[in-house]
Protein backbone atom coordinates (compact mmCIF):
# COMPACT_ATOMS: atom_id res chain seq x y z
CA UNK A 1 0.00 0.00 0.00
CA UNK A 2 2.76 2.43 0.94
CA UNK A 3 4.60 1.49 -2.23
CA UNK A 4 1.47 2.34 -4.18
CA UNK A 5 1.08 5.67 -2.42
CA UNK A 6 4.75 6.43 -3.00
CA UNK A 7 4.52 5.62 -6.71
CA UNK A 8 1.30 7.58 -6.98
CA UNK A 9 2.88 10.61 -5.31
CA UNK A 10 6.06 10.42 -7.35
CA UNK A 11 4.11 10.18 -10.60
CA UNK A 12 2.06 13.17 -9.58
CA UNK A 13 5.09 15.21 -8.71
CA UNK A 14 6.84 14.40 -11.96
CA UNK A 15 3.71 15.22 -13.97
CA UNK A 16 3.20 18.50 -12.13
CA UNK A 17 6.80 19.52 -12.74
CA UNK A 18 6.51 18.57 -16.40
CA UNK A 19 3.26 20.54 -16.72
CA UNK A 20 4.86 23.55 -15.05
CA UNK A 21 7.85 23.38 -17.41
CA UNK A 22 5.48 23.05 -20.35
CA UNK A 23 3.46 26.07 -19.25
CA UNK A 24 6.65 28.13 -18.88
CA UNK A 25 7.80 27.08 -22.35
CA UNK A 26 4.39 27.98 -23.78
CA UNK A 27 4.53 31.44 -22.20
CA UNK A 28 8.01 31.85 -23.64
CA UNK A 29 6.80 30.76 -27.09
CA UNK A 30 3.83 33.11 -27.09
CA UNK A 31 6.03 36.01 -25.94
CA UNK A 32 8.70 35.27 -28.55
CA UNK A 33 6.22 34.92 -31.39
CA UNK A 34 4.45 38.07 -30.24
CA UNK A 35 7.68 40.06 -30.27
CA UNK A 36 8.84 38.50 -33.56
CA UNK A 37 5.68 38.71 -35.64
CA UNK A 38 3.24 41.14 -34.00
CA UNK A 39 5.03 43.89 -32.10
CA UNK A 40 7.49 44.89 -34.88
CA UNK A 41 4.47 45.91 -36.96
CA UNK A 42 3.20 48.08 -34.14
CA UNK A 43 6.32 50.18 -34.35
CA UNK A 44 8.15 48.39 -31.56
CA UNK A 45 11.03 47.57 -33.84
CA UNK A 46 13.23 44.58 -34.33
CA UNK A 47 16.89 44.63 -33.41
CA UNK A 48 18.18 43.76 -36.88
CA UNK A 49 21.79 44.48 -35.94
CA UNK A 50 21.65 41.87 -33.19
CA UNK A 51 19.99 39.40 -35.58
CA UNK A 52 22.83 39.81 -38.08
CA UNK A 53 25.41 39.55 -35.31
CA UNK A 54 23.89 36.30 -34.07
CA UNK A 55 23.48 35.04 -37.62
CA UNK A 56 27.20 35.39 -38.20
CA UNK A 57 27.90 33.60 -34.93
CA UNK A 58 25.47 30.71 -35.45
CA UNK A 59 25.73 30.41 -39.22
CA UNK A 60 28.97 31.63 -40.73
CA UNK A 61 31.20 30.71 -37.81
CA UNK A 62 29.67 27.22 -37.55
CA UNK A 63 30.21 26.46 -41.21
CA UNK A 64 33.79 25.10 -40.97
CA UNK A 65 33.03 22.54 -38.28
CA UNK A 66 29.63 21.59 -39.72
CA UNK A 67 31.23 21.28 -43.17
CA UNK A 68 34.14 19.17 -41.97
CA UNK A 69 32.02 16.77 -39.95
CA UNK A 70 29.40 16.37 -42.66
CA UNK A 71 32.09 15.70 -45.26
CA UNK A 72 33.54 12.96 -43.07
CA UNK A 73 30.13 11.44 -42.35
CA UNK A 74 29.40 11.40 -46.07
CA UNK A 75 32.63 9.47 -46.64
CA UNK A 76 31.92 7.11 -43.74
CA UNK A 77 28.44 6.41 -45.06
CA UNK A 78 29.81 5.64 -48.51
CA UNK A 79 32.30 3.19 -47.01
CA UNK A 80 29.72 1.49 -44.84
CA UNK A 81 27.29 1.08 -47.75
CA UNK A 82 30.07 -0.20 -50.00
CA UNK A 83 30.79 -2.88 -47.41
CA UNK A 84 27.35 -4.36 -48.02
CA UNK A 85 26.69 -3.35 -51.64
CA UNK A 86 30.03 -4.62 -52.98
CA UNK A 87 28.90 -8.18 -52.24
CA UNK A 88 26.13 -7.77 -54.80
CA UNK A 89 28.31 -5.79 -57.19
CA UNK A 90 26.04 -2.83 -56.68
CA UNK A 91 28.52 -0.15 -55.62
CA UNK A 92 26.92 2.34 -58.02
CA UNK A 93 23.92 2.48 -55.69
CA UNK A 94 26.05 4.03 -52.96
CA UNK A 95 25.00 7.29 -54.56
CA UNK A 96 21.30 6.62 -53.90
CA UNK A 97 21.90 5.57 -50.33
CA UNK A 98 24.19 8.43 -49.39
CA UNK A 99 22.06 10.99 -51.18
CA UNK A 100 18.76 10.03 -49.64
CA UNK A 101 20.14 9.41 -46.16
CA UNK A 102 21.98 12.75 -46.16
CA UNK A 103 19.12 14.82 -47.35
CA UNK A 104 16.36 13.18 -45.34
CA UNK A 105 18.13 12.41 -42.13
CA UNK A 106 21.80 12.84 -41.44
CA UNK A 107 22.52 16.36 -42.63
CA UNK A 108 19.67 17.96 -40.64
CA UNK A 109 20.44 15.83 -37.59
CA UNK A 110 24.20 16.42 -37.57
CA UNK A 111 23.76 20.14 -38.14
CA UNK A 112 21.27 20.36 -35.30
CA UNK A 113 23.40 18.38 -32.87
CA UNK A 114 26.51 20.38 -33.69
CA UNK A 115 24.63 23.65 -33.33
CA UNK A 116 23.21 22.49 -30.01
CA UNK A 117 26.71 21.97 -28.68
CA UNK A 118 28.04 25.12 -30.23
CA UNK A 119 25.24 27.67 -30.01
CA UNK A 120 22.43 26.22 -27.90
CA UNK A 121 24.78 25.91 -24.96
CA UNK A 122 26.11 29.40 -25.65
CA UNK A 123 22.58 30.81 -25.51
CA UNK A 124 21.91 29.10 -22.17
CA UNK A 125 25.24 30.25 -20.75
CA UNK A 126 24.83 33.83 -21.95
CA UNK A 127 21.31 34.27 -20.61
CA UNK A 128 22.19 32.44 -17.39
CA UNK A 129 25.21 34.64 -16.76
CA UNK A 130 23.17 37.75 -17.48
CA UNK A 131 20.55 36.58 -15.02
CA UNK A 132 23.12 35.93 -12.31
CA UNK A 133 24.74 39.34 -12.88
CA UNK A 134 21.33 41.08 -12.59
CA UNK A 135 21.65 42.20 -16.22
CA UNK A 136 18.18 40.88 -17.03
CA UNK A 137 16.79 42.90 -14.12
CA UNK A 138 18.69 45.90 -15.39
CA UNK A 139 17.03 45.53 -18.80
CA UNK A 140 13.61 45.40 -17.18
CA UNK A 141 14.23 48.39 -14.95
CA UNK A 142 15.29 50.35 -18.03
CA UNK A 143 11.93 49.48 -19.56
CA UNK A 144 13.51 47.21 -22.17
CA UNK A 145 11.75 43.93 -22.76
CA UNK A 146 14.18 40.99 -22.33
CA UNK A 147 12.21 38.96 -24.87
CA UNK A 148 12.61 41.59 -27.55
CA UNK A 149 16.12 42.39 -26.56
CA UNK A 150 17.61 38.95 -26.01
CA UNK A 151 15.40 36.18 -27.30
CA UNK A 152 13.99 37.45 -30.59
CA UNK A 153 17.37 38.17 -32.26
CA UNK A 154 18.62 34.70 -31.27
CA UNK A 155 15.38 33.07 -32.37
CA UNK A 156 15.36 34.72 -35.80
CA UNK A 157 19.07 34.09 -36.35
CA UNK A 158 18.67 30.42 -35.43
CA UNK A 159 15.61 30.09 -37.65
CA UNK A 160 17.59 31.38 -40.64
CA UNK A 161 20.97 29.82 -39.84
CA UNK A 162 20.00 26.20 -39.27
CA UNK A 163 17.98 25.57 -42.47
CA UNK A 164 20.68 27.31 -44.53
CA UNK A 165 23.43 25.31 -42.83
CA UNK A 166 21.41 22.13 -43.34
CA UNK A 167 21.18 22.70 -47.09
CA UNK A 168 24.91 23.31 -47.29
CA UNK A 169 25.58 20.31 -45.04
CA UNK A 170 23.52 18.10 -47.36
CA UNK A 171 25.64 19.07 -50.34
CA UNK A 172 28.87 18.62 -48.43
CA UNK A 173 27.79 15.22 -47.16
CA UNK A 174 26.93 14.10 -50.69
CA UNK A 175 30.29 15.48 -51.79
CA UNK A 176 32.01 13.42 -49.10
CA UNK A 177 30.31 10.27 -50.36
CA UNK A 178 31.14 11.21 -53.95
CA UNK A 179 34.83 11.78 -53.24
CA UNK A 180 35.21 8.48 -51.44
CA UNK A 181 33.26 6.46 -53.99
CA UNK A 182 34.95 7.95 -57.04
CA UNK A 183 38.52 8.15 -55.76
CA UNK A 184 38.72 5.18 -53.39
CA UNK A 185 36.09 2.72 -54.64
CA UNK A 186 36.40 3.44 -58.34
CA UNK A 187 32.73 4.27 -59.03
CA UNK A 188 32.25 6.19 -62.25
CA UNK A 189 31.86 9.91 -61.54
CA UNK A 190 29.02 10.59 -64.02
CA UNK A 191 27.17 7.51 -62.89
CA UNK A 192 27.41 8.59 -59.26
CA UNK A 193 26.09 12.08 -60.01
CA UNK A 194 23.30 10.76 -62.22
CA UNK A 195 22.22 8.23 -59.63
CA UNK A 196 22.21 10.91 -56.93
CA UNK A 197 20.10 13.23 -59.07
CA UNK A 198 17.65 10.47 -59.90
CA UNK A 199 17.35 9.23 -56.33
CA UNK A 200 16.54 12.58 -54.77
CA UNK A 201 13.00 13.90 -54.90
CA UNK A 202 11.38 17.09 -53.79
CA UNK A 203 9.78 15.16 -50.96
CA UNK A 204 13.20 14.29 -49.54
CA UNK A 205 14.21 17.92 -49.56
CA UNK A 206 10.94 18.90 -47.88
CA UNK A 207 11.52 16.35 -45.09
CA UNK A 208 15.01 17.58 -44.35
CA UNK A 209 14.08 21.22 -44.58
CA UNK A 210 11.00 20.95 -42.35
CA UNK A 211 12.99 19.05 -39.78
CA UNK A 212 15.74 21.65 -39.75
CA UNK A 213 13.25 24.45 -39.10
CA UNK A 214 11.83 22.62 -36.09
CA UNK A 215 15.30 21.73 -34.85
CA UNK A 216 16.12 25.43 -34.89
CA UNK A 217 13.06 26.18 -32.77
CA UNK A 218 13.99 23.43 -30.30
CA UNK A 219 17.63 24.50 -29.93
CA UNK A 220 16.78 28.15 -29.39
CA UNK A 221 13.91 27.62 -26.96
CA UNK A 222 15.68 25.00 -24.89
CA UNK A 223 18.73 27.27 -24.61
CA UNK A 224 16.64 30.27 -23.63
CA UNK A 225 14.46 28.30 -21.22
CA UNK A 226 17.43 26.72 -19.46
CA UNK A 227 19.19 30.07 -19.36
CA UNK A 228 16.28 31.69 -17.57
CA UNK A 229 16.15 28.76 -15.15
CA UNK A 230 19.62 29.54 -13.79
CA UNK A 231 19.63 30.24 -10.07
CA UNK A 232 22.55 31.05 -7.84
CA UNK A 233 25.96 31.60 -9.32
CA UNK A 234 28.48 30.13 -11.71
CA UNK A 235 27.54 26.60 -10.67
CA UNK A 236 23.95 27.17 -11.78
CA UNK A 237 25.13 28.44 -15.16
CA UNK A 238 27.24 25.32 -15.70
CA UNK A 239 24.46 23.00 -14.64
CA UNK A 240 21.85 24.58 -16.87
CA UNK A 241 24.23 24.79 -19.84
CA UNK A 242 24.89 21.07 -19.64
CA UNK A 243 21.23 20.39 -19.14
CA UNK A 244 20.33 22.52 -22.17
CA UNK A 245 22.51 20.33 -24.39
CA UNK A 246 21.04 17.08 -23.05
CA UNK A 247 17.42 18.28 -23.25
CA UNK A 248 17.96 19.76 -26.66
CA UNK A 249 19.49 16.60 -28.16
CA UNK A 250 16.70 14.49 -26.68
CA UNK A 251 14.02 16.76 -28.12
CA UNK A 252 15.77 16.90 -31.48
CA UNK A 253 15.68 13.11 -31.73
CA UNK A 254 12.04 13.12 -30.67
CA UNK A 255 11.09 15.75 -33.26
CA UNK A 256 13.11 13.81 -35.80
CA UNK A 257 11.14 10.66 -35.07
CA UNK A 258 7.81 12.47 -35.39
CA UNK A 259 8.67 14.08 -38.71
CA UNK A 260 10.26 10.98 -40.15
CA UNK A 261 7.06 9.14 -39.29
CA UNK A 262 4.92 11.90 -40.82
CA UNK A 263 6.87 11.94 -44.10
CA UNK A 264 7.01 8.16 -44.20
CA UNK A 265 3.38 7.98 -45.20
CA UNK B 1 -0.69 62.55 -13.39
CA UNK B 2 -0.12 64.46 -10.19
CA UNK B 3 3.58 65.23 -10.47
CA UNK B 4 3.81 68.10 -8.04
CA UNK B 5 2.68 66.26 -4.93
CA UNK B 6 5.06 66.25 -2.02
CA UNK B 7 5.56 62.50 -2.06
CA UNK B 8 7.07 60.80 -5.10
CA UNK B 9 6.56 57.34 -3.63
CA UNK B 10 3.98 56.17 -1.17
CA UNK B 11 3.90 52.63 0.15
CA UNK B 12 0.72 51.36 1.78
CA UNK B 13 0.39 48.10 3.73
CA UNK B 14 3.00 46.34 1.62
CA UNK B 15 3.16 42.60 2.23
CA UNK B 16 5.64 40.42 0.34
CA UNK B 17 5.83 36.66 0.63
CA UNK B 18 8.17 34.01 -0.74
CA UNK B 19 5.88 31.01 -0.76
CA UNK B 20 4.49 30.82 2.76
CA UNK B 21 7.25 32.90 4.31
CA UNK B 22 6.36 36.54 4.91
CA UNK B 23 9.38 38.69 4.09
CA UNK B 24 7.85 42.14 4.38
CA UNK B 25 4.96 42.51 6.76
CA UNK B 26 2.71 45.53 6.28
CA UNK B 27 5.09 48.39 5.46
CA UNK B 28 3.86 52.00 5.32
CA UNK B 29 6.09 54.92 4.41
CA UNK B 30 6.43 57.90 2.07
CA UNK B 31 9.40 59.24 0.15
CA UNK B 32 9.45 63.01 -0.34
CA UNK B 33 10.43 64.55 -3.66
CA UNK B 34 14.10 65.52 -3.73
CA UNK B 35 15.22 63.80 -0.57
CA UNK B 36 17.73 61.03 -0.01
CA UNK B 37 15.83 58.20 1.60
CA UNK B 38 17.91 55.45 3.14
CA UNK B 39 16.56 51.99 3.82
CA UNK B 40 18.72 50.59 6.58
CA UNK B 41 18.74 47.16 8.10
CA UNK B 42 20.71 44.06 8.79
CA UNK B 43 21.41 41.33 6.29
CA UNK B 44 18.31 39.35 5.41
CA UNK B 45 15.83 41.87 6.82
CA UNK B 46 14.13 42.22 3.43
CA UNK B 47 15.61 45.50 2.27
CA UNK B 48 16.68 44.21 -1.14
CA UNK B 49 13.26 42.62 -1.53
CA UNK B 50 11.69 45.98 -0.72
CA UNK B 51 13.81 47.63 -3.39
CA UNK B 52 12.85 45.01 -5.98
CA UNK B 53 9.21 45.74 -5.21
CA UNK B 54 9.68 49.50 -5.43
CA UNK B 55 11.14 49.24 -8.94
CA UNK B 56 8.53 46.70 -10.00
CA UNK B 57 10.81 43.69 -10.48
CA UNK B 58 8.59 41.76 -8.07
CA UNK B 59 4.90 41.91 -7.42
CA UNK B 60 3.87 42.16 -3.80
CA UNK B 61 1.42 39.80 -2.14
CA UNK B 62 -0.76 42.72 -1.17
CA UNK B 63 -0.59 46.46 -0.65
CA UNK B 64 -0.01 49.47 -2.86
CA UNK B 65 3.08 51.23 -4.16
CA UNK B 66 2.17 54.65 -5.51
CA UNK B 67 4.59 56.36 -7.88
CA UNK B 68 3.47 59.95 -8.43
CA UNK B 69 0.06 58.94 -7.10
CA UNK B 70 -0.41 55.90 -9.37
CA UNK B 71 -0.23 52.32 -8.17
CA UNK B 72 2.57 50.50 -10.02
CA UNK B 73 1.47 47.08 -8.79
CA UNK B 74 -1.69 47.13 -10.92
CA UNK B 75 -0.26 48.78 -14.03
CA UNK B 76 -0.23 47.20 -17.50
CA UNK B 77 3.15 46.46 -19.06
CA UNK B 78 2.97 49.52 -21.31
CA UNK B 79 2.21 51.84 -18.42
CA UNK B 80 5.04 50.34 -16.44
CA UNK B 81 7.50 51.00 -19.27
CA UNK B 82 6.49 54.67 -19.15
CA UNK B 83 7.18 54.74 -15.41
CA UNK B 84 10.52 53.02 -15.89
CA UNK B 85 11.73 55.67 -18.27
CA UNK B 86 11.54 58.05 -15.30
CA UNK B 87 13.31 55.74 -12.89
CA UNK B 88 16.96 54.79 -12.66
CA UNK B 89 18.54 51.98 -10.75
CA UNK B 90 22.11 51.22 -9.68
CA UNK B 91 22.60 47.53 -9.03
CA UNK B 92 24.80 46.07 -6.37
CA UNK B 93 27.05 44.39 -8.94
CA UNK B 94 26.51 47.33 -11.33
CA UNK B 95 24.88 44.94 -13.88
CA UNK B 96 26.56 46.57 -16.86
CA UNK B 97 26.16 44.65 -20.11
CA UNK B 98 29.49 42.91 -20.44
CA UNK B 99 29.50 42.70 -24.20
CA UNK B 100 29.09 46.46 -24.63
CA UNK B 101 31.46 49.38 -24.07
CA UNK B 102 30.63 51.87 -21.31
CA UNK B 103 29.40 54.35 -23.91
CA UNK B 104 27.07 51.74 -25.43
CA UNK B 105 25.81 50.80 -21.98
CA UNK B 106 24.87 54.40 -21.24
CA UNK B 107 23.51 55.02 -24.73
CA UNK B 108 21.33 51.91 -24.73
CA UNK B 109 18.22 53.36 -23.04
CA UNK B 110 18.50 56.50 -25.17
CA UNK B 111 18.76 54.48 -28.37
CA UNK B 112 15.83 52.27 -27.42
CA UNK B 113 13.46 54.82 -25.92
CA UNK B 114 14.14 58.03 -27.83
CA UNK B 115 14.40 59.08 -31.44
CA UNK B 116 17.42 61.29 -30.87
CA UNK B 117 20.04 61.50 -33.60
CA UNK B 118 23.07 59.36 -32.92
CA UNK B 119 25.31 62.44 -32.66
CA UNK B 120 23.05 63.81 -29.92
CA UNK B 121 23.14 60.46 -28.14
CA UNK B 122 26.95 60.47 -28.33
CA UNK B 123 27.08 63.87 -26.68
CA UNK B 124 24.53 62.88 -24.03
CA UNK B 125 26.56 59.75 -23.29
CA UNK B 126 29.76 61.74 -22.90
CA UNK B 127 28.01 64.21 -20.57
CA UNK B 128 26.67 61.42 -18.35
CA UNK B 129 30.01 59.66 -18.15
CA UNK B 130 31.76 62.95 -17.36
CA UNK B 131 29.20 63.56 -14.63
CA UNK B 132 30.38 60.46 -12.79
CA UNK B 133 34.06 61.16 -13.51
CA UNK B 134 34.56 58.64 -16.28
CA UNK B 135 35.52 60.92 -19.18
CA UNK B 136 37.88 59.15 -21.52
CA UNK B 137 36.65 55.68 -20.58
CA UNK B 138 33.89 55.59 -23.21
CA UNK B 139 35.32 52.72 -25.20
CA UNK B 140 36.35 50.52 -22.25
CA UNK B 141 34.53 47.26 -21.63
CA UNK B 142 33.11 46.65 -18.13
CA UNK B 143 35.66 43.88 -17.57
CA UNK B 144 38.50 46.36 -18.06
CA UNK B 145 37.62 48.76 -15.25
CA UNK B 146 37.61 48.55 -11.45
CA UNK B 147 34.65 47.83 -9.19
CA UNK B 148 34.25 51.46 -8.15
CA UNK B 149 34.34 52.60 -11.76
CA UNK B 150 31.72 49.99 -12.65
CA UNK B 151 29.39 51.41 -10.01
CA UNK B 152 29.96 54.89 -11.39
CA UNK B 153 29.25 53.65 -14.90
CA UNK B 154 26.10 52.00 -13.57
CA UNK B 155 25.07 55.35 -12.14
CA UNK B 156 25.78 57.06 -15.48
CA UNK B 157 23.54 54.51 -17.17
CA UNK B 158 20.82 55.02 -14.58
CA UNK B 159 21.07 58.77 -15.23
CA UNK B 160 20.86 58.37 -19.01
CA UNK B 161 17.14 59.10 -19.30
CA UNK B 162 17.26 61.99 -16.79
CA UNK B 163 15.11 60.17 -14.24
CA UNK B 164 13.17 61.69 -11.37
CA UNK B 165 14.31 59.09 -8.91
CA UNK B 166 17.29 56.77 -8.59
CA UNK B 167 17.43 53.58 -6.58
CA UNK B 168 20.79 52.41 -5.27
CA UNK B 169 21.24 48.82 -4.11
CA UNK B 170 24.12 48.71 -1.62
CA UNK B 171 26.22 51.35 -3.42
CA UNK B 172 29.27 50.96 -1.19
CA UNK B 173 29.26 47.18 -0.91
CA UNK B 174 32.64 45.70 -1.78
CA UNK B 175 34.39 49.03 -2.15
CA UNK B 176 37.26 50.45 -0.10
CA UNK B 177 36.38 53.39 2.19
CA UNK B 178 37.87 56.03 -0.10
CA UNK B 179 36.05 54.85 -3.22
CA UNK B 180 32.88 54.33 -1.17
CA UNK B 181 33.10 57.88 0.15
CA UNK B 182 33.57 59.12 -3.41
CA UNK B 183 30.41 57.34 -4.41
CA UNK B 184 28.55 58.86 -1.45
CA UNK B 185 29.63 62.30 -2.58
CA UNK B 186 28.41 61.47 -6.05
CA UNK B 187 24.99 60.44 -4.73
CA UNK B 188 24.86 63.71 -2.79
CA UNK B 189 25.92 65.68 -5.87
CA UNK B 190 23.25 64.10 -8.08
CA UNK B 191 20.64 64.91 -5.49
CA UNK B 192 21.65 68.55 -5.03
CA UNK B 193 22.41 69.31 -8.69
CA UNK B 194 19.38 67.71 -10.29
CA UNK B 195 17.00 67.76 -7.32
CA UNK B 196 16.90 64.02 -7.77
CA UNK B 197 15.16 61.76 -5.30
CA UNK B 198 17.50 59.02 -4.16
CA UNK B 199 16.50 55.79 -2.47
CA UNK B 200 19.52 54.00 -1.03
CA UNK B 201 19.54 50.52 0.43
CA UNK B 202 22.55 49.98 2.63
CA UNK B 203 23.91 48.80 5.95
CA UNK B 204 27.01 51.05 5.98
CA UNK B 205 26.51 53.44 8.90
CA UNK B 206 29.29 55.78 7.73
CA UNK B 207 27.65 56.35 4.41
CA UNK B 208 24.20 56.75 6.00
CA UNK B 209 25.43 59.64 8.17
CA UNK B 210 26.84 61.32 5.08
CA UNK B 211 23.94 61.06 2.66
CA UNK B 212 20.67 60.42 4.46
CA UNK B 213 17.85 62.93 4.81
CA UNK B 214 15.44 60.33 6.09
CA UNK B 215 16.30 56.89 7.39
CA UNK B 216 13.89 54.01 7.46
CA UNK B 217 15.05 51.17 9.62
CA UNK B 218 13.92 47.62 8.86
CA UNK B 219 14.13 44.59 11.08
CA UNK B 220 12.66 41.17 10.23
CA UNK B 221 10.31 42.59 7.61
CA UNK B 222 8.90 45.44 9.71
CA UNK B 223 9.77 49.11 10.05
CA UNK B 224 11.22 49.74 13.50
CA UNK B 225 11.84 53.43 13.04
CA UNK B 226 11.71 56.27 10.51
CA UNK B 227 13.17 59.73 10.78
CA UNK B 228 16.34 61.76 10.66
CA UNK B 229 19.51 59.95 11.59
CA UNK B 230 19.95 61.77 14.96
CA UNK B 231 16.34 61.05 15.85
CA UNK B 232 16.97 57.38 15.32
CA UNK B 233 20.19 57.54 17.31
CA UNK B 234 18.20 58.78 20.28
CA UNK B 235 15.63 56.04 19.85
CA UNK B 236 14.97 53.70 22.75
CA UNK B 237 14.26 50.73 20.47
CA UNK B 238 16.64 47.94 21.48
CA UNK B 239 17.29 46.80 17.89
CA UNK B 240 18.10 50.32 16.68
CA UNK B 241 20.41 50.88 19.65
CA UNK B 242 22.14 47.58 19.03
CA UNK B 243 22.53 48.34 15.33
CA UNK B 244 23.95 51.82 15.91
CA UNK B 245 26.30 50.65 18.64
CA UNK B 246 27.39 47.75 16.45
CA UNK B 247 26.82 45.20 19.21
CA UNK B 248 26.64 41.52 18.25
CA UNK B 249 23.66 39.39 19.27
CA UNK B 250 24.12 38.26 22.84
CA UNK B 251 24.92 34.61 23.13
CA UNK B 252 21.92 33.58 25.13
CA UNK B 253 22.50 29.86 24.78
CA UNK B 254 23.20 28.15 28.06
CA UNK B 255 25.05 24.87 28.09
CA UNK B 256 21.76 22.98 28.31
CA UNK B 257 20.30 24.90 25.36
CA UNK B 258 23.36 24.04 23.34
CA UNK B 259 23.14 20.33 24.13
CA UNK B 260 19.44 20.40 23.38
CA UNK B 261 19.98 22.04 20.02
CA UNK B 262 22.63 19.48 19.15
CA UNK B 263 20.59 16.45 20.15
CA UNK B 264 17.20 17.83 19.15
CA UNK B 265 15.63 16.74 22.45
CA UNK B 266 14.03 18.44 25.46
CA UNK B 267 16.11 18.11 28.61
CA UNK B 268 14.15 17.71 31.84
CA UNK B 269 13.47 20.97 33.63
CA UNK B 270 14.02 22.99 30.50
CA UNK B 271 10.61 22.77 28.95
CA UNK B 272 9.96 25.57 26.51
Amino acid sequence: MTAFIYTFGATGRVSLNALYALSRVCVLMVETINWTLVQPFRGRGLRMKAVVFNLVEYGVNSLPIVGLICFLIGAIMAMQSAYQLARFGATQYIANLVGVASMRELAPLMTAILLTGRSGSAIAAEIGTMKVAEEIDALEVMGLNPTKFLIVPKFLAMLIAIPCLTILATFIMILGGYMLSVFALGVDSDLYLNNTARALQMKDFATGFTKSVFFAVVICWVGVYRGFQVEGGAEGVGKMTTSSVVTSIFLIILVDLVFTALFFF
Amino acid sequence: MNDTSEHIIEVRDLVVKYGDRTVLDGLNFQIRRGETFVILGGSGCGKSTLLRNLVGLMRPYSGEILFNGRDITTMTDDERIEVRKRVGMCFQGSALFNSMSLADNVALPLREHTRLASSTIDIQTKIKLALVGLSGFEEYLPAEISGGMKKRAGLARAMAMDPEIIFYDEPSAGLDPIVAAGLDMLIRKMQSTFNLTSVVVTHEMASVRLIADTVCMLNAGRIVGTGKIDELERSKDPFIQQFFERRPDEESDTRDDYIRSLMGIDLPGNAT
